[in-house]
């Protein structure tokens, strides 16, 4: 799960992270959870491959 | 006797005398606006059939598919869990969202209106037991492209992760025109 692979690289985010300055979230159309909002002021968004 | 009323479209308005012979005064309000009626006045309640998996931390829409009523087949239920009204003006959002037990951090339950988080209502925190909580706001909609959706978050490790249901008690989401544009 995405919340696993962000958590497996940073494992010091906190749960108030995802409610503040990152929001990952899945829209019940078959797609999956995806990171919509990624504003954390000093880790980087994951990219693609480290997410795969 | 009816009073009908020619439209400059070709159609007509037929204003109906009522089949009783009781006497009843409606007085239409001195203000300038549109009449709301049975036929421009949409509403809908449809629920979650089933529990529903959501991953940690993660806002996810809640497939609320089956419809209770809804009066101008304006909520998608198969697609999208989304209510796009025809009419232009204010809408009262109702949802609930039911959770499984044993939540360590803290469960939302919120609208988004065009594919962004909009109104939240209750943030709860650490609960053993399966919470149900609540969203209420009332949103302008404009009638054509505007949408809103039924979304909800858990911040647990525990599992199973779900969205919850009881029949229909549990994870609803609903609305109703207040009042036109």
């Amino acid at each position: 799960m995405l919340y696993d692979k962000i958590m497996a690289l940073y494992p010091s985010l906190t749960q108030q992270d995802f409610l503040t300055v990152i929001t990952l979230q899945n829209d019940s159309d078959g797609k999956g959870d995806y990171i919509k909002a990624w504003n954390h002021p000093t880790l980087a968004k994951p990219t693609d491959e480290e997410l795969a | 006797m009816s009073l009908v009323l020619q439209s400059s479209g070709g159609g007509q308005i037929t204003i109906q005398e009522p089949t009783t012979a009781s006497n009843f005064t409606q007085t239409l309000p001195a203000a300038t606006g549109t009449v709301m009626v049975s036929g421009n006045q949409p509403a809908f309640s449809a629920y979650l059939p089933a529990n529903q998996s959501i991953s940690n931390d993660t806002f996810t829409k809640v497939q609320a598919s089956t419809e209770e009523f809804d009066t101008a087949s304006c909520y998608d239920s198969v697609t999208n869990y989304r209510f796009t009204p025809t009419v232009a003006g204010y809408y009262q959002i109702n949802g609930c969202v039911g959770f499984s037990a044993g939540i360590t951090g803290q469960a939302i339950a919120t609208i988004y209106k065009n594919g962004s988080e909009f109104k939240r209502g209750s943030q709860i925190g650490a609960l053993t037991n399966n919470p149900s909580i609540s969203v209420t706001a009332l949103v302008y909609l404009n009638g054509s492209t505007d949408y809103v959706e039924l979304y909800g978050l858990i911040s647990t490790a525990t599992t199973p992760r779900t969205f919850s249901v009881d029949g229909e008690k549990i994870s609803y989401f609903q609305g109703f025109l207040v009042r036109t544009a």
